[in-house]
Parts: C-alpha cells; structure tokens; sequence
C-alpha cells in the first residue's frame, strides 16, 4: 500500500533581486513508497532531494504537482501529527538539556505529558543517551546530537520517519545501532524515508530507492534490481596482458578495465565470462584466480549519475 | 497549550542569551539605589539628602514629579534594552537547521510567530513588572504613598512594547537579520515620535493636502508610541516637563492604545502570512 504518493512535483526557485533568475530544484518527480519499507533517496548535492522532503512536510512549497503522505493532500496538519523528522545540519536549542529537548518537542506535538515522559525514558535509552539527559545539548558531539534528533523524530510514535542524513557524524558503531533501529521500526511497520549520501548503508538497509540528480528522477526500483544487473569479475593474472586482448575482450564485454595484474570484466550473460576465460587461455595468459564480484550500488549510481544510463 | 511552551521557551532563550540577565542586573542595580537613595524623614522627600523639588512649580507633589521623572526616564531605557534583548529572537528561530524543527510540528505558522513575539516580550513584562513594583514599594515604604498611577502606567508599557515588536517581528521576518530589525525599529521609533507631532514638525515641509492626510493614515496604520507614552504618563500626573498647558488638562486617553492594537494587528496579520507561504 502506497503510504507517500508522489506526482509530477516541481519546484521552481527563483534567485537575484532585479533580474530574477529560475532554477529548477525538482522537475516533474511522480513515485511512491509503500507502507513498511525503507526507501533510500540518493542523488549528488543540490539534487533536490532535501527539497523533496521539505515539500512533503510542507516546509517548502511546490511550484507545481501533487503528493499525498498517510492520504492527506500537503500542507495537512495530520501529516505533520504522524510522521517524524530529522532534518540534516538540525539546531535544537542548546541551553536545553537532552530531557528538556525531548519534552520542548514532545509537547509541540502535542503527545500527552505520561506518555511523553515514558517514551523520553525509552528512546533516550534506545538511542545510547540515557546517561546523557541532564547534560545540556551544547556540550554533545555531532554524533550524539544526531542520536537525540532520531530519539525527537520518534516521539510522537511516528507512521513515516524522514532522514535527511541520519548517520551524518556518527561513529561506525553508533551508525551501526541507527541501521538496527530502522530495520526494528520497519519491521513494526513503521515507513522510513531515508536520504543519505552513504551508499554503501542506504544499500545495506533500504528495500527501494530512487536516485536524482539536478530534479530529476532517473531511477526508482530494489537494491536487488540494481545490484544483480550485470555480473562483474575480478581475475587476477601472473602478469599484466596485452592491450591486444584487452581489446578483444571488450568486444563484447560491458565493461574491461586493467589495473596492475587485476582485469575487472563487466558482462552481461554469464556465458560471456566463459568466453573471457577462453580468450585468455588461447592467448596463454595465466590465470591465478578469479571470482564473482556483485555490482554494487555505488557503481551503478556513479554510472547513472554521469551517464544517465540505467 | 503549543503556544505556551513556545512562548515559555522563548523566554528561556532570551535569558540563555544574556541580554535578560543584563535587563535584571540593571534593574537590580536602581532598585537598591533606591533603597539607599530616597529618604523622607523629616517629611521631605530627598535623595541622599537633596530634596526634590518640581522646577519652578511649588504646588506640585514631589511623589509625583519622582514617579514621573522614573517614569519617563525608566521607559525609554526598557524599550531600548528590550528591543536589543528580543530582536534576534526571530531570526534566531528563522535559521536553517532550527525553523525546520519548528514548521515541521503541528502547529500553524501564524501561531508559531505569535507564540514568539508572545513570548518575547513577555520576557521583558517579566523584567518591567518587577522593577516597577520593587520601586512602588520602595517608595511606598519610605513615603507611605501608594501610587497606583504609577504601577498602571508600567503595565501599559507592556502592550505598548507588544504593539512595537509587531514591526520588528514583520521586519525581522522579511529580513532575517537582527542587526537590521533593530535598526529599522529604531528608525521607526524616531518616526513614531515625528508623526505623533506632525502637525507642526511634518506639515511645515510640504503644505500639500495629500502630503497631510499621508502622514495622517501613516499615523494611524503603525503603532503609536509617543502617544500611548504620553498618554500613560497622565496616570502619573500632568507631564510638567513636556508641554505643561498641553498636557495639565485631560487624563488618560484609551484610543493611542486601541489605534496600535489595530495596526499591530495589522502588521502580526501581514508578517503571518509571509511566514505562511515562505519557503524554508
């Protein structure tokens, strides 16, 4: 079930004093995330990606289209009741203590006071900073102020959690716990929308994504669609080959590249590899080893981002 | 409920800031030259022994020209400090990374800005409310009078500066600077002064009909400082060192303070709904 539907949204800026300027931040962006999923947007700086989600929480507004999040049309206030937001670069206040942030937040949406007060305890915990909650907020690093902009995006027992860069300054371990944590909301139900330039956790924990680059949509679909494309191998030789067979190798391989005695061979059919293997035989060049290697997510981004070619 | 906790942590804000803190100490610092000060054991009214005494005219109670000189001198001081404490209070909330943690709640914008100016200058009625009554006191105690006037013309200083912020909030929101909605308020308090006496210093310049009735809905569509100034100052007594033929007759007049209510109201209603449809 769709829970965020998205069509044809655009969003103009206009920049200069006199002589005003348009930029497109999005352009004509239509997709949609179900109920239940980790959906990772993905996309260079100025994408239009904060954008997005900005316009989805009413922060900015559309030059154009529609969207829809829990079913309400923008600018509802009932969305704004049920999702949970953790915006990049966030300024809570910084004489507040971690506690004080929590219910400043808390009451602004308006979650009763027992509540409010059982699950400032909980996350608090959850997040690693319940040692942490009389200490005022100025005094906490990157990593901790963004555990305490997760724990003030769950409050409210949010339906959809907007990420913009969640890991952002946290610690291997910490970044480790917040994947643990998405994967349990998920797994309650809970929708997460994620936008992150770590590639390599959107693909560890996101079902679906979509990459944009400067407003537009180039693709939505699976890590799974995404990562088994195309078969990738890595062959390590005795000594480097020839230029000759390089080139024959690249007449029908997607992709043949060389570094030092290791040839990264792109096909598109598992035979095509037997056929590498041929090759190099008849040619005599000794073959050490060779294995698999799954095309990864940062690869296919890097390539759409500067082909845009899926 | 929303609003409150806005509002209560606005305060916290501008007391975190310092410039609150710095409006207390300053406060602090003339409540105990009043108690040090003033005296009034011999029946006279005196400050380390000087008695006061209105210039040039004897009749007039010496109570009453001390609270009328605090009075004046006092209010233009909170204004200012106030203005310089709560200016930034906006912008403050306006920066990236914080008005998104805002406008992201369920919460109306309108209400959101409200909430602040609410609590801004309740920030500084907290402030004035106690200079004004520890002074009451002070002065109660030593002389047995209780002025009430007194005490009333400080409360109106609080919507007064209510009505004033209306132009700081609309410019503070349009500009996102501190430093140019101080400016520009206190450019505007000048300009309040001139339109409150534009009859003889604004119409001189130009004796056009259209150029006065001009500044006359210029007067009426921004808050009236001056006038709700002068007018709080009857609640004292006749401003003997302003105008006293002026200002001997008559009492406290309502329609300064209704005339900025209304055109505060006006301006909170135009800064609401930039903030409303502003990108952030």
């Amino acid at each position: 079930m769709a829970i965020v539907e998205i069509s044809n949204l655009t969003k103009t800026y206009t920049t200069g004093v006199i002589k005003k300027t348009p930029i497109k931040a999005l352009s004509e962006v239509s997709l949609s995330v179900n109920q239940g999923e980790i959906f990772g947007l993905l996309g260079p700086n100025g994408a239009g990606k904060t954008t997005l989600i900005k316009i989805l929480l009413s922060i900015v507004f559309p030059t154009s289209g529609t969207a829809t999040v829990l079913a309400h049309p923008l600018g509802s206030v009932e969305i704004r009741k049920n999702i949970g937001y953790l915006p990049e670069n966030h300024r809570y206040p910084s004489f507040l203590t971690a506690i004080d942030t929590m219910k400043h937040f808390g009451r602004l949406s308006g979650i009763p006071s027992q509540t409010l007060r059982e699950r400032t305890q909980s996350l608090l915990a959850l997040v690693g900073l319940a040692d942490w909650h009389r200490v005022k907020i100025r005094k906490f690093s990157k990593g901790m102020l963004q555990r305490l902009g997760l724990a003030v995006a769950m409050l409210n027992d949010p339906k959809i959690l907007f990420l913009d860069e969640p890991t952002d300054g946290v610690d291997p371990i910490g970044r480790k716990e917040i994947r643990d944590i998405l994967r349990s909301l998920r797994s309650l139900g809970k929708t997460v929308f994620l936008n992150s330039h770590m590639l390599s956790e959107v693909e560890e924990i996101s079902d679906r994504v979509a990459i944009l680059n400067k407003g537009q949509l180039l693709h939505v679909g699976t890590i799974a669609d995404i990562t088994s494309h195309q078969l990738e191998y890595e062959i390590h030789l005795l000594t480097p080959t020839s230029t000759e067979v390089i080139s024959q190798l690249s007449s029908f391989c997607e992709s043949v590249r060389q570094e030092k005695a290791i040839l990264h061979v792109i096909v598109n059919e598992r035979i095509d590899f037997q056929k590498v293997l041929d090759i190099l035989r008849r040619e005599r060049v000794e073959i050490e080893s060779f294995s698999p290697r799954k095309s990864r997510l940062e690869d296919y981004f890097l390539r759409v981002i500067t082909t845009g070619v899926e | 409920m929303n609003a409150f906790w806005l509002s209560y942590l606005t305060v916290r804000e501008a007391v975190f800031k310092g410039t609150l803190l710095f409006f207390f100490a300053v406060a602090n610092v003339i409540i105990a030259f009043f108690i040090f000060a003033i005296d009034s054991t011999n029946g006279d009214l005196s400050i380390f022994g000087n008695p006061i005494t209105p210039r040039g005219i004897s009749d007039f109670n010496a109570v009453d020209f001390l609270f009328l000189q605090l009075f004046s001198g006092s209010t233009f001081w909170v204004i200012l400090f106030g203005l310089f404490a709560t200016a930034g209070l906006i912008p403050a909330m306006l920066e990236k990374g914080t008005v998104e943690l805002y406008v992201s709640k369920p919460i109306s914008r309108p209400l959101l800005l409200m909430s602040r100016s609410v609590g801004a200058c309740a920030g500084i009625a907290l402030n004035l409310v106690y200079f004004a009554l520890a002074i009451w006191l002070i002065i109660g105690v030593k002389t047995g009078i209780w002025h009430q006037g007194f005490l009333l013309a400080s409360l109106t200083v609080i919507p007064l500066f209510f009505f004033y912020y209306s132009v700081v909030a609309l410019i503070a929101l349009v500009s996102n600077s501190t430093g140019f909605s101080i400016m520009f308020a206190l450019v505007f308090w000048f300009f309040s002064s001139a339109l409150h006496v534009r009859e003889m210093a604004l119409y001189p310049w130009w004796d056009n009909p259209v150029f006065h009735r001009l500044l006359d809905s210029l007067y009426y569509a921004t808050p009236q400082i001056s006038a709700m100034l002068e007018s709080a100052t009857k609640l004292i007594g006749p401003d003997i060192m302003r105008r006293p033929t002026a200002l001997a007759q008559g009492g406290f007049d309502p329609l300064p303070f209704l005339y900025s209510l209304l055109s505060s109201s006006l301006l909170y209603a135009i800064a609401s709904w930039r903030f409303s449809r502003k990108d952030y």
